[in-house]
């Protein structure tokens, strides 16, 4: 179950995976969706930051860095309550799981990093649902560090966390902030009671921890079947040369 | 070959109902989600493959109005006369500019929806029913419809994996006070109503869409090669004759 701020209990699952970059969520969370849908499981991926509706106003915004710590915070919340709204939410009151690829609190880590007061920001995502259960994935510092910047990858302006002025210099910059955001969810995981996973262990002992703690949680969960055109092209000796072209393009199976 | 027959007034320039289309008009119908067009996909090789020259169109594609309407239904303030309206209009084009001369030179025509959903929308938005039907009564009486039925517990996995419930899909623009779940509920509930009940008015062929995908097309087939009889498909020359 996942529940309304009220209270309200609603009979989807909500998964939800946290960690600074560098810890390997991405990974997980990509493994724990294959297990998933590979159970058969009605799945909704919900990524921070991907709703379509603010794609152009965070692009814009970073572009001319007209961000500020607040508007950055806002715009983030107008993603969430757009993908809340149209997304997580109609899946959990269907009784589907829905995989959250970071949450409420990123914000919560990362804005407050920034700046943003921490009241308020927790105020703001007043509207979130609870989740049933919420992953973090903890990393030290200096691994997260080696894993991001070998290669010296180039860092954009705000990932460096450049807009708050601790360096001059990206690289530092970049660790300076990922300090101050890896201190916030430090609070947050006594606060909220995230479920903590050991992010320097081996991506397959951590994929086998993940899915030890979700097993008892899936119980009465929305299993949807596959679609089977792949049977269809075979029996019939068809290509399917067609089904490409289908607008729009289809997550099938 | 088939007459050509229209629901009201001919189409200008078709008065003369002599004239006989050597195509077939075939109108897969249904509701958001019922898999019209992995259908449509799998029917139309597979009609190629038989020896037809096969021409497909569905909704909001008229050259005319396709991108107008993808426009306005971005500002979510389309009022409902006047968005099955603009169907309307991006209907006719497609007919007049595309089914219509296909037909003429003996295509089979597949079509993703026709008049019926366009029917089905704006009656479940409450605006008049004899208007409409007057209105659209330029459609061309199609040789086969097929409709594909299925209930919304069944429609609701595809939505729930995507990445997110649609503003037109869900009705939210007449039932603004609810949330996407419960307006997606009643407004695909009622639109199957509207469906069900015009579906006996326009003579549909009713195909259980709540079974696998090759059932399914199997009874798509079965009833097209009812409609095509008569037609001769494209020859296939011997190429063992060519080698030497």
């Amino acid at each position: 179950m996942a529940w309304l701020p009220g209270g309200t209990p609603l009979p989807g699952k909500l998964f939800v995976v946290e960690g600074i970059d560098g810890s390997g969520k991405t990974t997980q969370v990509d493994l724990l969706s294959k297990w998933l849908l590979g159970e058969g499981y009605c799945l909704a991926y919900s990524e921070w930051n991907s709703s379509s509706m603010v794609k152009s106003t965070t692009k814009r915004g970073k572009k001319k860095q007209m961000l500020t710590p607040l508007t950055f915070s806002l715009l983030h919340s107008v993603d969430f309550s757009d993908r809340m709204e149209r997304q997580m939410l109609p899946a959990l009151k269907a009784g589907a799981i829905v995989v959250a690829d970071r949450y409420v609190y990123t914000a919560f880590a990362r804005d407050v990093a920034r700046g943003v007061s921490r009241e308020w920001v927790r105020g703001v995502y007043g509207f979130a649902i609870k989740p049933t259960v919420a992953l973090y994935f903890r990393v030290p510092l200096e691994e997260s560090l080696r894993r991001i910047l070998t290669g010296r990858p180039e860092l954009k302006y705000y990932e460096a966390g450049l807009d708050l002025g601790l360096s001059e210099d990206p690289y530092e910059s970049f660790a300076l902030f990922q300090r101050r955001i890896l201190e916030e969810y430090d609070k947050i995981v006594d606060e909220f009671g995230l479920t903590v996973i050991d992010a320097a262990l081996p991506l397959v002992k951590q994929q086998g921890i993940v899915r030890e703690i979700i097993a008892p949680h899936l119980e009465g969960a929305m299993r949807t079947k596959p679609s089977g055109w792949r049977e269809v092209l075979a029996t019939e000796s068809l290509y399917g040369r067609y089904l490409d072209e289908m607008v729009p393009p289809r997550r099938e199976e | 070959m088939t007459k050509t027959r229209f629901y009201g007034n001919p189409l200008p320039g078709y008065e003369d109902s002599s004239k006989e289309l050597r195509g077939r008009l075939i109108v897969i119908e249904g509701t958001d989600g019922v898999g019209r067009s992995t259908q449509i996909a799998l029917l139309r090789e597979w009609l190629e493959a038989n020896g037809y020259a096969v021409a497909t169109t569905g909704m909001k594609r008229s050259l005319l109005a396709g991108e107008g309407i993808k426009a306005a239904m971005t500002g979510n303030d389309l009022d409902n006369t006047t968005m099955f309206l603009f169907y309307a209009t991006d209907f006719a084009d497609r007919l007049e500019r595309d089914i219509m001369p296909a037909l003429r030179a003996g295509f089979v025509v597949l079509t993703d929806r026709y008049i019926y959903s366009i029917i089905a929308r704006a009656q479940a938005r409450g605006v008049n029913r004899d208007w409409i039907r007057n209105l659209l009564s330029f459609a061309i009486v199609p040789d086969l419809v097929l409709y594909l039925a299925a209930d919304v517990q069944h429609l609701l996995p595809r939505l729930l994996t995507s990445r997110g419930f649609d503003y037109w899909e869900s009705g939210k623009d007449f039932l603004k006070d609810e949330d996407y779940y419960d307006a997606y509920v009643e407004y695909q509930t009622r639109l199957l109503g509207e469906f069900d009940a015009i579906s006996q008015e326009f003579d549909m062929r009713r195909i259980e869409a709540r079974r696998s995908i090759h059932e399914i097309f199997g009874d798509l087939r079965q009833e097209i090669l009812e409609a095509l009889s008569g037609m001769k498909p494209i020859a296939s020359p011997s190429f063992e004759e060519t080698t030497s």
